[in-house]
Order: structure tokens, then C-alpha cells, then sequence
């Protein structure tokens, strides 16, 4: 355990900006996961951010579950965004699906004409939600920590001086945080609310900003009056592993 | 996967509906009696959705609720490309039982079925789920009267500050008067209005709002409560579909529930209260004196049971209820009904 996170490391690393993947090329042995695809699928759907999440958590939940090289990495994806459509009734449609995973896959591609191929296609997602569905023994409704993250955050607001919580975009990097951290399969370990806590700790330390009016000790941290459980070393832990989503980003040529 | 299918050993095919076919089974590890129903997913040929959302609904609900008042589900499986959801095996339901000329619905039996609705609806809502479908027939009853809120298929988490719904949910003729006009935001107090006609069905025997169309419906509420008012209702000309009805004069619930008692009437008249925010809520409604006041409700044994099912429970006078019986008369007095 570190005795202090390397903010200065998050800080400096080069401007970020989105690059488009060529999923094809990577690899997903390395510890990047169709997270990203997902991502870049649901967003362009429209889809809303606790449904992308879900289609995440669905995804991690899977491969945990399975030999992962048996298994196409896309048409999970794919399918999980279906499922987590259905989970959390935000529908998106299949027909769209198809399509834009086709198009985030070949870019440049034109649409996929109704034929052979987009039948095998779609009877392909069916069939893998069922799949998933039976792998997750039906149990598809999911915990996620962005409700706990907003009422914590909630009350930071009247914790903060008024000034660092105007001018410190604290609750939108805490947010980031924990839909990068939808990047991981290691989110699947850890509670909801210990992962909310993690992502505001982790935008607190990035920002400097201290809490007034109470000191970290060994027995108390902010966060204790919100969870009782979380351990000082796992929150390090937890703050670690959000760090490291941003270093098994491939890199693009 | 075979093994569940071999679990539930098959006893008779029970209904089969739009989406789903339902079978009674027997569950050879517990002994238990149990409801199949067999999720239908579209054959190749036809435009393949994968899972019916209405089944992922009932799945992901149920799995999380609790509750004697609620139908329990046991099991999930999938079989080939088949999903089963097994629940608990419910004998009728309140439909069944109004329609029943036999059966005699007092008070005390019409309290019991109402407090075990409500009881169960309390749960759901305190759980910020709506079932939106509530009616007689989703109302499921057992051998041993015990009530349970069923199909769970249109029921939905609510609270969301900024969602949409739609209003084309609840059977019309349980449909609360707000999702006639429109209404796209709505809480608990659609499913207290259902809860209302429910209610006010089992006095009646007869659906109290028979509606043969939306407006129709709207009228026929109107002609008993009159027409709402901006002062009663606030906000009601601003629904998406709001109309003005011809002018109708209220009728007292006493003239149209003649053999009701007051209590019975004060919470009918809490529960079919036209303006939403003004009816009242499970909680409230469980604190009214007609659940305190006698007659006590009906004890879930003593509840009337269709003739059908009467008839296959006589025909096994099992030798332990007779020894029960006997062993009862043996120590104990007879309990003594005033």
C-alpha cells in the first residue's frame, strides 16, 4: 500500500483526448475490455448513462463467469447493451444496435443492408442475451453507485466552502471517475457505495481540496460519516485500481 | 439445465396467453405445487426481439420483493431457447370469485381480501415500484385464502423526477381518471384508484365502471362523482387530453352501496377521489377504523373458495384434518363465535 495516491502523475499525463480505436487490432488480453466498445456504442445510441453502466457490469459479470477467448468480445458487447436496454427500460432498438456496432467496427462502412448477414447478425445478439441471461443465473438488476455518489455528494456541497465547490468541478470529475471505472472488472468487488466514495476521495485529491472542519486520522476519514466499513487501505486500494483504468488504455497509432 | 427441467414435473397445462403458456407442476425436491409459465420467444422466421420485456419485468421485480401478499418467484430457467419463470402455485383469483354466485362475500370476507391487497400494494409502493395493472383477475388467491398481488409485467420502478410514462397502462375499466386525460407523470395513486373499483366490486359483484371506451370510462366515472373542477383538481386542464364532459350531478356512494357500513363507505371514498394528490395512500388507508372496527376480517381457512376448488378439497376429508378435529374437541372448547 502507498502511503499517497501520485496525483501528480494523473495530472501530467499528455492531454487526453479520444482517439478512435481500431477495435479490430486490439487485444483484449492486456486488460483492456469491450468496455470501451460499449461506451462508444451506447453513447452514439443515445443511450442513457445507468444503462451503458449496466451493459458494462452485465458484460464484466459474464466473462467472469466464462473462458473469455470462446467467446466474440464484440457481439457480447453488443448484447449486453440490448439486455441492459430492456433492464433498465431505456430500449434500444436491435435494428440500431446492428448498426452502429457494424459501423464502430468498420468505420467508414456503410450501413448493412437487410440481408444474410444482418439476420445472422441479430439472431447472433438474441441468441448471446439469452446466453447472458443463463450465465447470470436471470439475476440482471444491478447496484450501481451513482445513486450513493449523488447523495454524498449532495451533501459535500454544504460541506465545501461555496467558492472550491463553484469553481472545482468536483462532482463531474467524481462522475467520470466512476464511468471510467466501468472500464474494470475489478468494479465487480467492491460495494457500490465504497465505489462512490473512492471516485469523489479521488477527484478531492486531485482538485487538493480538504474538507474543513475535521482532520483524517487512523480511525476517521470524511467518508466515515457516510460508510462505516471502508477500510483505509482499501480505499487506497479502490483509488488505485480507478487510477489504473487509465493506464491499460491502448495506446493508437 | 436438464435437471430443472426435470424438477418441475408436470401436472396439468393451466392457460396460455399472449406471450406465455402456464402449467401446474409439482417440484419433486420440495413436494411443492407450483405454476409454471413457459415464456414463448419468437420463432425464427418471425422479427426476433430476444427476451420479451414484459418476462425480464416480472424477473427482475420479483427477485428482489418479498412479501406474503406478493406472488412469489421461486425459479428461473432457461431450457433451449425457452425461459420458464416458476411461481407459486395460486388455486383462483378474486375474478373468479366475484363472478361465483355460490359464494357469499360479507363484510368480513370483502375486508380480508381488500387488507391483504393493500397490504401487499404498501410493500410495492414503499419499495418505489407501481404495479399498474392492478384488477380482480391479477389478484391471486389460494386454498388457503391467501391473497397475492400477480403479474408483474407492466410494473415499473417510479420516483424518477423526469420520466415519461406511458398512460396506456391498467385495464380501462380500472384506470384512474388522471391516465384518461393524458397523464404521463403519475405515482402510487393510480393503483389506490384500482384499488377503489376493486373494492367497490366486491360490494357490487358487477365492475362499478364498466367503460366501453376511454370516454366512455370518463363518463362513467363523472356520472357518479360529478365532473372535476380546477378547484378540486388543480392542474387538470393542462393534461395532454383533458375535455370538458357535459355537466353531471354527484350521487352519494350510500345510494350505489346500499349495504355498506360507513367505514366501509369513508374508505371507498378515500381511495376514488378524482384529483390524484388528494386520494389516499396504503399506509393511510390501513389506519382507517374500518380494518379496526368489527367484524374482524375473515381468517384466510374460513374464506369462501369457488365451487371447483371446494369440490377437490372435500373430496380428500384427509384422516389428519379428522384427527386434528378431534384432538381439538378432545382439550379444547369449541371457540365461541358472538
Amino acid at each position: 500500500m502507498k502511503d499517497v495516491i501520485d496525483v501528480m502523475e494523473l495530472q501530467n499525463t499528455k492531454q487526453r483526448r479520444n482517439p478512435l480505436l481500431d477495435y479490430k487490432k486490439l487485444d483484449f488480453n492486456k486488460g483492456f475490455t469491450p468496455a470501451r466498445f460499449i461506451f462508444e456504442c451506447g453513447i452514439k445510441l443515445h443511450g442513457q448513462p445507468l444503462t451503458l453502466a449496466t451493459a458494462s457490469i452485465l458484460m464484466h459479470r459474464f466473462f467472469k463467469e466464462v473462458d473469455p477467448s470462446q467467446y466474440d468480445p464484440f457481439l457480447i458487447a453488443a448484447s449486453s447493451l440490448y439486455l441492459a436496454g430492456k433492464v433498465k427500460d431505456d430500449p434500444l432498438k436491435i435494428r440500431d444496435i446492428i448498426n452502429v456496432a457494424h459501423n464502430t467496427l468498420h468505420r467508414g462502412s456503410s450501413p448493412l443492408e437487410i440481408g444474410e448477414e444482418y439476420w445472422n447478425m441479430r439472431d447472433a445478439i438474441v441468441q448471446a442475451e439469452l446466453l447472458i441471461m443463463r450465465v447470470l443465473k436471470f439475476e440482471v438488476s444491478i447496484s450501481h453507485p451513482h445513486k450513493y455518489m449523488l447523495h454524498y455528494l449532495k451533501s459535500l456541497e454544504g460541506w465545501l466552502e461555496k467558492e472550491q465547490w463553484y469553481n472545482l468541478p468536483i462532482a463531474k470529475v467524481s462522475a467520470a471517475f466512476l464511468q471510467d471505472f466501468h472500464h474494470d472488472p475489478s468494479i465487480l468487488e467492491y460495494t457500490p457505495q465504497h465505489i462512490a466514495i473512492c471516485c469523489i476521495s479521488l477527484a478531492l485529491q486531485f482538485y487538493g481540496v480538504q474538507l474543513p472542519l475535521i482532520e483524517d486520522g487512523d480511525d476517521e476519514s470524511w467518508f466515515t460519516v457516510f460508510v462505516k466499513d471502508l477500510q483505509k487501505d482499501q480505499h487506497w486500494e479502490i483509488m488505485e485500481k480507478i487510477m489504473d483504468v487509465y493506464n491499460v488504455e491502448p495506446e493508437t497509432s | 439445465m436438464i435437471n430443472k427441467l426435470k424438477r418441475y414435473e408436470k401436472i396439468e397445462f393451466l392457460g396460455e396467453g399472449q406471450f406465455a403458456t402456464v402449467y401446474k407442476a409439482k417440484d419433486i425436491e420440495t413436494d411443492n405445487i407450483v405454476a409454471v409459465k413457459k415464456i414463448k420467444i419468437g420463432s425464427r422466421q418471425e422479427a426476433q426481439d430476444g427476451i420479451n420485456r414484459t418476462a425480464l419485468r416480472e424477473i427482475k421485480l420479483l427477485q428482489e420483493l418479498h412479501h406474503k401478499n406478493l406472488i412469489g418467484l421461486l425459479d428461473v430457467f432457461g431450457h433451449m431457447s425457452n425461459v420458464s419463470l416458476v411461481f407459486d402455485f395460486m388455486d383462483t383469483d378474486l375474478e373468479v370469485i366475484i363472478k361465483d354466485n355460490t359464494i357469499i362475500l360479507t363484510t368480513a370476507n370483502i375486508k380480508s381480501y381488500i387488507l391483504q391487497t393493500i397490504q401487499g400494494l404498501e410493500y410495492l409502493h414503499l419499495n418505489w415500484m407501481l404495479h399498474r395493472d392492478l384488477k380482480p383477475n391479477n389478484l391471486l388467491v389460494n386454498a388457503a385464502g391467501v391473497l397475492k398481488i400477480g403479474d408483474f409485467g407492466l410494473a415499473k420502478l417510479f420516483g424518477s423526477p423526469n420520466r415519461i410514462n406511458t398512460h396506456q397502462v391498467v385495464t380501462r375499466w380500472y384506470r384512474a381518471p388522471e391516465l384518461l386525460f393524458g397523464a404521463k407523470q403519475y405515482s402510487t395513486c393510480i393503483d389506490m384508484w384500482a384499488v377503489g373499483c376493486i373494492l367497490a366490486e366486491l360490494l357490487l359483484r358487477v365492475p362499478l365502471f364498466p367503460g366501453e371506451s376511454d370516454l366512455d370510462q370518463l363518463t362513467k366515472i363523472f356520472s357518479v362523482f360529478g365532473n372535476p373542477t380546477e378547484e378540486n383538481w388543480p392542474g387538470l386542464k393542462s393534461l395532454s387530453d383533458f375535455i370538458e364532459f357535459k355537466p353531471f350531478t354527484p350521487i352519494p356512494l350510500k345510494n350505489i352501496f346500499t349495504a355498506a357500513g360507513d367505514d366501509l363507505l369513508d374508505l371507498l371514498e378515500g381511495l376514488l377521489v378524482l384529483n390524484p394528490i388528494k386520494r389516499k395512500e396504503c399506509t393511510e388507508c390501513l389506519q382507517m377504523p374500518f380494518f379496526s372496527n368489527k367484524p374482524a376480517p375473515t381468517l384466510g381457512t374460513k374464506l369462501p373458495l369457488p365451487q371447483n376448488i371446494r369440490k377437490t378439497k372435500e373430496e380428500k376429508p384427509s384422516l389428519k384434518r379428522k384427527l386434528l378435529d378431534s384432538a381439538e374437541g378432545g382439550t379444547l372448547s369449541k371457540r365461541l363465535f358472538f
